[in-house]
């Protein structure tokens, strides 16, 4: 009854007249729709990303180059890797826990929703700095995504493309630390009565977790644009050993970010599969603790693996760069682990979320694994910086954020809609992807064991060749299947079956509130006594309450 | 006509994949330092694929043997200690293990030897070669067009010193089965110790600008008797800069 409801939580100023279209989105300051805004524009980036990954797999089918020369093809993988990792992966997860994390805690908005908005702009005009290099004389930057110095300095490499580049990386870069203070501070603080610590979702366990990591991982990659922006422009010596410098002051600097970098874009991929498992197997997560020590395990040991980049340097210790990263296995096997534990002896419902998740599973496997390989020095003399790396962390990075992606899209769709993404499109979605991905990536392992080099338009040795063609169909196949999700996008938006406010009987509180959810996002909150109230109110005699639609005329319906 | 052409060309594609697919393991070495790293990596390959058929297996099973079959809820286990701890103990094991594996393959492989037999530098440079046999005055010069040689003696160790004029570059030779970085400003050094003669595939693995994909060289492993008369030839020629074949 109404005796079990809790006071809403306080609410930003009031909106009596809510603008809609354009100016809305240009001017909210809402969670919701700045999340959106995020996923939006990080999925745009991801199909222009995807181009560039076609682009250099159609200059591979073949050895010789037919589709361009070299200095494009330098190009076009430099901005592949960097739209991907800079301005797609991380941001697209920020979308989403910008989105869900106020409705996990039961909270109306953020902790500083001008900051947030704040944080979203600068994120696009940092890409659409970066995406401008397209058109300067020179073009873009064509020095690979990690931009080593002093390949990358002026001696090297002239022209503005390179500048622009860096400007707009470190512009999101500063989005992205005042992302992550915002959604730290609103972890912290904003979490409704009852919503304590070890109560919360693991989705927004994993943002936490992923949002510190940041925090202590992009000032370094601040640092080491501002230090090659010095470098090409005022004559700096950091990277230049004729002068007192090193160039392998970069890669330590670089790496330092590079490596949580990794965790920053899985550990809220690993919260999706937090939500998305339990809920389909109609079960509480199995180890909820040792789960949440699993992402502080993994972050800790991130910020001491950053030289197994560097094994082939000859410049770094190799024992304790190796035992750090073979260690990170441990964590991660765990939760591994606690997924199956959670499906054994569940009722597991195939949804395409499920399946996406599932398919998480297997390929993050394969990645896992092989980077165990990787933290092996003598291994890594081997493979380091062949196609073997490529397949191994496309299986973390499309495998691994891809599938975690589509599960929560397929997930929270009727959330963010209140309608449903269609279950049969979103099965030939999966299909597709499983076979397009594997037929692309796994290929890659046996060519790079052979020794292909990586970032390489040409290749002299006539016995890749098949490799690198069924790797081309693959990723054309993979093209398709992500088609197949943007038809099933846009005719869900239009013709989608009403999804309800709880289409999944889900267990965190956003499946409470109605879908879409309303400005302030809770019209009314159950009270939490453990990680999973929304399970416990729809077990519950106020649900039943709730429910019966003359008690309660004013409790909105799905639109 | 153009079907058949097809056909047959899928087929060989079907073949040279399945050919690939097999020999998936890496390829032998043929140094003494690659060997030890050839064996490393079957170890970790057994024990991945253990790992890799047990979980997937679990996960399969679990999908299959699990499916919801009405509406009532499971029992609802929220974990259980000693499995979870269990699963946390197992695992690390595994890892001390392969760390201990690691750290005696890599030993072997670093391990550099008292007397080398040939001392080589080899500086990097956009875009291609040049090996310096150190005390001879033999020096062979590539480019991008002249793919430069390495010739070394097959059974003595080669010491090599590894400098970069301009840019981050890799030396890497597949059949060694290592690769170092030529980083400006350090001088890096590792033995490699031909077994077997050959002629084998050199290529720059660091990404080091344009004409990075033709920064290509051969070895050229031969018997200590071709070795000396090589040399003699190359001392000959000096560094007037004769590019290799």
């Amino acid at each position: 009854m109404a005796t079990t409801e809790l006071p809403l939580p306080a609410l930003p100023e009031a909106h009596h007249e809510e603008p809609s279209g354009i100016v809305d989105f240009l001017t909210t300051v809402d969670h919701k729709k700045i999340g959106l805004l995020y996923i939006f524009t990080a999925f745009a980036i991801f199909l222009a990303g995807g181009l560039l990954a076609l682009v250099v797999r159609m200059e591979l089918a073949e050895p010789g180059l037919q589709v361009m020369g070299e200095n494009t093809y330098n190009q076009v993988f430099t901005m592949h890797g960097t739209l991907m990792i800079f301005l797609f992966a991380a941001q697209v997860t920020t979308g989403l826990a910008n989105y869900l994390v106020p409705l996990q805690i039961g909270a109306a908005d953020v902790a500083f929703p001008r900051a947030n908005a704040m944080s979203y702009w600068l994120y696009l005009f940092g890409a659409l700095i970066v995406l401008s290099s397209f058109f300067v004389s020179g073009g873009p930057a064509a020095v690979a995504w990690t931009a080593y110095a002093p390949l990358s300095t002026n001696e090297f490499f002239q022209g503005t493309g390179m500048d622009l580049w860096i400007i707009g990386l470190a512009v999101v870069g500063v989005a992205g630390i005042l992302g992550a203070v915002n959604l730290v501070t609103t972890i912290f603080r904003m979490r409704m009565p009852g919503m304590t610590m070890f109560r919360m979702p693991l989705f927004t366990w994993g943002v936490l977790v992923n949002q510190l990591l940041i925090l202590f991982a992009f000032p370094a990659l601040t640092v080491v644009f501002a230090l090659l922006f010095l470098e090409r422009n005022f004559g700096a010596k950091f990277f230049d050993p004729a002068a007192g410098g090193t160039p392998i002051l970069f890669q330590h600097i670089f790496w330092f970010f590079g490596h949580p970098e990794v965790y920053i874009i899985i550990l809220p991929i690993f919260g999706i599969i937090n939500e998305v498992i339990p809920v389909f197997s109609r079960k509480p997560l199995f180890g909820y603790r040792a789960m949440v020590f699993a992402f502080f395990g993994i972050a800790a040991l991130s910020f001491g693996v950053w030289a197994h980049h560097m094994f082939t340097t000859g410049l770094v210790y190799l024992p304790y760069f190796s035992i750090m990263s073979l260690l990170i296995a441990v964590p991660t096997g765990i939760k591994v682990f606690n997924w199956i534990g959670t499906m054994w002896r569940g009722a597991i419902t195939l949804s395409t979320a499920m399946l996406m998740s599932l398919g998480f599973i297997l390929v993050f496997l394969v990645g896992g694994i092989t980077g165990v390989f990787l933290a092996s020095p003598p291994i890594d003399f081997a493979v380091n910086d062949t196609y073997y790396v490529v397949a191994h962390f496309h299986y973390i990075m499309v495998g691994g954020l891809l599938y975690g992606m589509f599960a929560g899209f397929y997930f929270w769709f009727p959330k963010f809609t209140g309608r449903r993404l269609s279950e049969r499109l979103g099965r030939w979605h999966f299909v597709t992807f499983l076979v397009g991905f594997n037929l692309t990536f796994f290929f890659q392992f046996l060519v790079g064991l052979d020794g292909m080099p990586r970032r390489i338009a040409d290749y002299e040795i006539e016995r890749w060749t098949s490799a690198n063609q069924l790797s081309t169909a693959g990723a054309f196949l993979t093209a398709v299947s992500v088609l197949i999700f943007i038809w099933n996008f846009v005719i869900s938006m239009r013709r989608g079956e009403p999804a309800g406010d709880d289409p999944w009987e889900g267990n965190s509180l956003e499946w409470v509130t109605t879908s879409p959810p309303p400005h302030h996002n809770f019209h009314h909150l159950p009270e939490v006594h453990s990680e999973r109230p929304a399970f416990d109110y729809r077990h519950s005699s106020a649900f039943a309450a709730q429910t019966d639609p003359e008690r309660n005329p004013d409790r909105g319906r799905g639109r | 006509m153009l079907t058949r052409r097809r056909a047959f060309a899928l087929r060989r594609l079907a073949l040279a994949t399945l050919v690939l697919a097999i020999a998936g393991c890496t390829p032998q070495s043929v140094t003494e330092e690659g060997r030890a790293i050839h064996n490393l990596y079957n170890l970790f390959l057994y024990i991945a694929a253990v790992i890799f058929v047990v979980v997937s297996g679990l996960v399969i099973w679990s999908v299959i043997r699990y499916r919801r079959r009405g509406d009532e809820l499971p029992k609802q286990t929220h974990g259980n200690n000693k499995l979870e701890l269990t699963w946390t103990l197992i695992p690390t094991v595994i890892v001390l293990f392969l760390f201990v594996v690691t750290i005696q393959a890599q030993d072997k492989v670093l391990d550099s030897s008292a007397r080398p037999g040939v001392n080589v530098t080899v500086t990097a440079f956009q875009w291609s070669w040049r090996f310096t046999y150190e005390g001879t005055g033999a020096e062979v010069l590539g480019s991008p067009e002249h793919i430069p040689e390495m010739v070394v003696p097959v059974g003595q160790t080669v010491r090599v010193k590894l400098v970069s004029a301009d840019v981050v570059h890799g030396f890497y030779v597949p059949q060694t089965l290592f690769k170092r970085q030529a980083i400006p400003g350090t001088d890096n050094q590792f033995d490699l110790t031909f077994e077997k003669a050959g002629l084998y595939h050199g290529q720059c693995t660091q990404f080091c600008g344009l004409q990075h994909p033709d920064m290509l060289f051969r070895v050229r492993a031969v018997s200590q008797g071709e070795y000396q008369s090589w040399l003699a030839d190359a001392t000959r020629r000096g560094s007037a800069g004769q590019p290799g074949t």
